[in-house]
């Protein structure tokens, strides 16, 4: 379990990036009303779900490596966890709305939301706990596993996106006839 | 009629209303003090570790019984679609959310005022020493509950699962401003006043305030209008 200590930071640091592209497509939705951002954006969401997810899992290897425990109120994987927390009811809230532009519009307001949050869940953590946090080096084999992440994350959150694309189309003619 | 009096006179109608029926104060209020006896059950009341962790207990009770009048917030418009009419009145979205949110900050504020006594006597803790810094705390902590919570109320209003679905927005979105109040909460009603390593936490909080009070504003229209 010794190499877990690699992954934990590539991992937030994708999951970090997928939750910038789910920023920039939600505010992308709410200008242009276009439901390709949507898309993307609930693409996004699931894919920093997923990698945030390993990563608090990755972190708590670590620390049970180092201290025995598996949870140790650690600042940043405490501030990971509230992320993945905040960040996993817009696919909660989506599930609950039915209609199309609303679902969209109600997500993206919620991810502009829960983004804005991050910056103070990170710093509130760091004061709440001060000076016991996972450490953050970025090593040349951790920027590898980063690219090798991106390359991973990147088409998953397309192939998504796409798949959501297809699904709107039926779900548009099945809701057809109900408007008339 | 400008903007601000639009926003008070939606406030004075909520709080009108919620005076006469009294059906989400009295719920509030009552759960309040359910959740303040029952945290007596689970440890030691008169113990020195109870004062320390006093103001996580406050706010924990404060979060949880806010909720309920939350959840009135916007719902109480939905019998014979009084929310309609209010959306498609001449009012502005942003002017509709600030009358709301102010009435809902009334309430809930009012809910703590009450419950912080009982609080005192149930644990024997000196909350009346540092009043006046421990009513800022409040007032800051109650206004990021109610604007995230009155939003949330909104996004909830016409969807499944409502009451479900309000919680789990609200308490996720409110943790910095949640840790802020409670730190300082702790130490105020311990009888210490506020020091420079706590002054962060403070302009932290009123950070969050402003924050999120511009965003709300700035994106109800599109909540209520889609």
């Amino acid at each position: 379990m010794g190499e877990m200590v690699l992954y934990y930071i590539p991992l937030g640091a994708t999951a970090a990036l997928a939750a910038a592209a789910a920023l920039a497509a939600s505010i992308g939705y709410l200008r242009t009303r276009n439901l390709r951002f949507d898309s993307l954006a609930r693409a996004a969401t699931e894919t920093l779900l997923a990698f945030l997810a390993a990563s608090i899992v990755s972190g708590c290897f670590v620390t049970h490596a180092a201290s025995g425990k598996w949870w140790t109120w650690d600042a940043r994987l405490t501030a990971a966890l509230v992320c993945w927390l905040l960040f996993a009811t817009c696919p909660m809230l989506r599930q609950a709305v039915e209609e199309p532009s609303r679902r969209a519009a109600f997500a993206a307001v919620w991810s502009v939301f829960a983004c804005l949050d991050v910056p103070l869940v990170v710093a509130t953590a760091a004061w709440w706990k001060p000076g016991k946090a996972l450490a953050i080096e970025w090593t040349w084999p951790r920027f590898w596993l980063l690219a090798a992440m991106a390359v991973v994350a990147g088409p998953l959150t397309v192939a998504r996106a796409r798949r959501a694309e297809t699904r709107r189309e039926p779900d548009s003619l099945r809701r057809t006839p109900h408007a008339m | 009629m400008g903007f601000f009096r639009q926003a008070g006179v939606i406030a004075a109608k909520d709080l009108r209303a919620e005076l006469r029926t009294k059906e989400a104060i009295n719920s509030s209020l009552a759960f309040a003090l359910v959740i303040l006896l029952m945290f007596s059950f689970a440890f030691d009341p008169l113990a020195d570790t109870t004062r320390e962790i006093a103001g996580g207990l406050l706010w924990i009770v404060f979060a949880f019984a806010g909720t309920l009048i939350l959840n009135r917030s916007f719902a109480r418009e939905l019998p014979n679609d009084c929310l309609d009419g209010l959306i498609a009145a001449p009012v502005s979205g942003a002017a509709l959310f600030l009358g709301k949110a102010c009435a809902s900050f009334l309430l809930v504020l009012g809910v703590q005022l009450v419950s912080l006594p009982v609080f005192g006597i149930f644990y024997d803790v000196p909350w009346t020493r540092q009043f006046p810094e421990l009513l800022l705390v409040l007032v800051l902590g109650t206004w990021g509950l109610t604007v995230v919570g009155t939003i949330s109320s909104a996004l909830t209003v016409n969807i499944r699962l409502r009451e479900l679905m309000l919680p789990m927005l609200t308490y996720p979105i409110l943790f910095p401003a949640l840790l802020g109040a409670m730190q300082l909460t702790a130490t105020l009603v311990a009888g210490n006043a506020i020091g420079p390593d706590e002054f962060g936490w403070l302009k932290m909080m009123v950070g969050f305030d402003a924050i999120y009070t511009a965003v709300s504003l700035a994106l109800v229209e599109t909540i209520l209008v889609g």
